[in-house]
């Protein structure tokens, strides 16, 4: 093993370029006046959450004088490339998030985490919410938020037509069907950027119930020419000449899928719970709730829905300013800041006690409790490279390839890549 | 004349940027290639030239973006010089006229990459892009495609967009050029009687072929190194198949975490580059001339 100490020069200058090219979303909240104040970093992706965590840094600094936060927030893709290699040195992120999966992994394999474990604030969250932030029984991570990746539907258009929520895949395609007669497109689907990676999670998420079968592709005990991924594929394939998703979607946009969902053309958005207030925004008529293909019949369904628990919270290993940082997480977590973040934000929360006001939290709370859901089985796949082929293989069916054509070429990719 | 060694001190400034932003990295990345480092770590081990051996014999996403950047760069190559060279012929005079329109054909070049691909993302929407419906409504909708959606075109409609994107700053490189040669060689093929064809073959040509291998090497290298555009629009898919070996390198790096395999294939990457672009130096110098 080498140590390679003496890359520290060059990293810093890569710093310094990089943290100028996110100089316009950095949003310093520092005290500038305490002259014996700590000024900690918090580094994140989230842009949109810019205002509200302004104001809670505001509330955090007047209740801790003695701690500032400067706030930079890179673009989701800069995040990973530049934000995180930041994190090396300790002198940026001494609070960061992490994306579970693949990121979650690489940043615990380099020793990047401080583990929280046995911290009093963790407490305040959900505790089966947050295992997806654990690994080797330390809980390196806490997830704030909670998604369920999962087709939105109008439920008010689905209460005109008389239609109910299909409990099989049988009933599915009558759904499916009936919104075609009435010349509505069942499903937007937004294959030109997330609209794969979101709806495959509860396509497969009964055909394969196993909650270990991407470990176990990645270790080849499973290949995705095996019954479970070439269903998820002939199903892709079904929706996709039957018409139950737009035509051309290999070329829509999460916008234009957006906008048919919000002028009753389309009667289900292929993405998330995270998108259902910005919904709303484009149409306040819109009467909302979440809904997953059953691809199995309903004496086989295990699972109702996908859930995530991301945007998780860490303190850098590497960080001089610990103390600070779990101060800060352990003030994210109180439940009336958790609350505000909640409602501001259109988001579930991991925290405990949080108290949702929007209408459109109220409804769709249900899920968290009641329903049975399943985590993101693709985040689950640690190998990017083989998320990718997985991906690939519903494109590639998408595009008019044969399913178990497909499957043999993303296995073939599962193979070269596999570690 | 003696020359104070006090000189080699302006050489300082420049020599120091060019060791810290191109040698450096350079060598860094020839050294990481030969190492499993994950970007991320403080530690990495030596793995010889594996990383090597799989980019050549285990790699078919990396074989598949070297063809995908061919094809681009074939494409961009030819049209964007094309394009260039013949709205450069037009505008070469002199007037207002020609003075607004090599504004306005410059005018993409200034824009930022992901303006462009904000802009042709819209264009090429299936059911909301301009050009579908364009081509609707002049009774060609026959012609109306999935630009971007569909993994036969998708990298033919970026490269489009490139070319685009580019063609007036090459535009500027062939105007240059143009003004350059001298107003009594065309006096003296006029005199001779050749037609436009000839004079442009004779004269033309091999007076631009200076100009002609900057547009051409330049091109080659930016369709090479075409990232944002691509990321932006496509990010490699639907299905790799406009994946191209610099958004490979960022998947590989900044989502795989395999830093020592992406500086491999970077080495690799920056060879090819240097050896088509020597080629093209080679081939388009016998095609000078000097009076």
């Amino acid at each position: 093993m080498k140590n390679h100490s003496f890359l520290t020069p060059g990293i810093l200058a890569l710093g310094l370029l990089l943290t100028g090219c996110a100089g316009e979303s950095t949003s310093d909240t520092s005290n500038e006046g305490g002259e014996d104040s700590t000024q900690i970093s918090f580094i994140h992706w989230r842009g949109e959450d810019k205002a509200v965590l302004d104001d809670i840094i505001a509330q955090f600094e007047e209740e801790n004088p003695d701690i500032s936060v400067e706030m930079t927030i890179y673009p989701s893709e800069q995040y990973q490339s530049t934000g995180q290699r930041l994190l090396q040195d300790g002198s940026t992120g001494d609070v960061f998030t992490s994306f579970p999966g693949a990121q979650f992994e690489a940043i615990a394999s380099a020793g990047l985490f401080e583990d929280l474990s046995g911290e009093d604030f963790v407490s305040n969250f959900d505790e089966e919410l947050i295992t997806v932030g654990q690994k080797d029984d330390a809980q390196l991570a806490l997830p704030y938020q909670l998604v369920f990746n999962m087709p939105v539907y109008n439920k008010g258009m689905f209460e005109e037509l008389g239609l109910e929520v299909p409990k099989s895949w049988t009933e599915f395609q009558e759904m499916a069907d009936t919104l075609l007669e009435n010349d509505i497109t069942p499903i937007a689907f937004p294959g030109a950027d997330i609209g794969p990676n979101q709806f495959m999670n509860s396509m497969m998420m009964n055909n394969a119930p196993d909650e270990d079968i991407f470990e176990k592709l990645q270790n080849g005990e499973e290949t995705l020419t095996n019954e479970w991924w070439v269903k998820t594929l002939e199903d892709f394939q079904l929706l996709e000449q039957n018409g139950y998703i737009q035509d051309d979607a290999l070329g829509t946009s999460q916008d234009s899928a957006m906008a048919m969902v919000a002028n009753e053309e389309a009667a289900m958005l292929a993405t998330g719970s995270y998108h259902m207030s910005a919904l709303l925004g484009l149409n306040p008529d819109l009467q909302l709730d979440l809904m997953a293909p059953i691809t199995v019949e309903e004496s086989e369904a295990v699972y109702e829905g996908i859930n995530t628990a991301t945007f998780m919270l860490a303190v850098n290993s590497q960080s001089e300013k610990k103390e600070q940082a779990k101060e800060f997480i352990a003030f994210l977590s109180q439940p009336e800041i958790a609350s505000q973040y909640a409602n501001e934000t259109g988001q579930h929360l991991t925290v405990n006690d949080v108290e949702y006001e929007s209408e459109v939290l109220q409804n769709t709370a249900y899920w968290i409790d009641e329903r049975t859901t399943r985590f993101q089985p693709r985040f689950l796949i640690t190998n990017a490279q083989i998320e990718a082929a997985v991906l690939g293989s519903i494109e590639n069916v998408l595009g008019g390839a044969d399913p178990m054509t497909a499957a043999e070429e993303a296995q073939q990719l599962v193979d070269e890549n596999r570690e | 004349m003696k020359i104070s060694k006090s000189i080699y001190l302006f050489f300082l400034p420049g020599l120091l940027l060019y060791t810290l932003f191109f040698v450096y990295p350079t060598v860094s990345a020839l050294f990481y290639s030969f190492t499993d480092w994950d970007g991320l770590s403080q530690s990495f081990q030596f793995v010889g030239i594996d990383n090597y051996e799989r980019a050549f014999t285990g790699d078919t996403i990396f074989r598949k973006s070297i063809g995908n950047n061919l094809k681009f760069m074939l494409v961009v190559v030819v049209f964007q010089t094309l394009v260039a060279l013949a709205f450069a012929l037009i505008v070469l005079k002199n007037n207002k006229t020609t003075i607004f329109l090599r504004a306005l054909y410059f005018f993409p070049t200034i824009l930022s990459s992901v303006s462009v691909a904000f802009i042709w993302s819209f264009i090429y929407d299936p059911s909301l892009g301009i050009l579908n419906q364009l081509l609707e409504l002049v009774g060609l909708g026959f012609l109306a495609q999935n630009w971007l959606g569909n993994a036969d075109i998708a990298i033919y409609s970026l490269a489009v967009t490139q070319v685009w994107f580019h063609a007036g700053q090459m535009l500027i490189i062939f105007v240059a050029g143009l003004q350059a040669i001298p107003d009594e060689l065309y006096e003296v093929a006029k005199i001779e009687g050749a037609n436009k064809w000839q004079t442009f073959r004779t004269v033309t040509w091999p007076l631009l072929a200076p100009s002609a291998t900057i547009v051409i090497a330049y091109t080659t290298i930016q369709s090479f190194k075409a990232f944002d555009l691509v990321f932006a629009m496509t990010g490699g898919g639907p299905n790799n198949s406009t994946e191209i070996v610099a958004t490979y390198i960022f998947d590989i790096a900044f989502r795989s975490y395999q830093f020592g395999y992406a500086s491999a294939i970077s080495v690799i990457f920056m060879i090819i580059i240097a050896i088509i672009t020597f080629l093209q130096f080679k081939a388009l110098r016998s095609d000078r001339i000097s009076y």
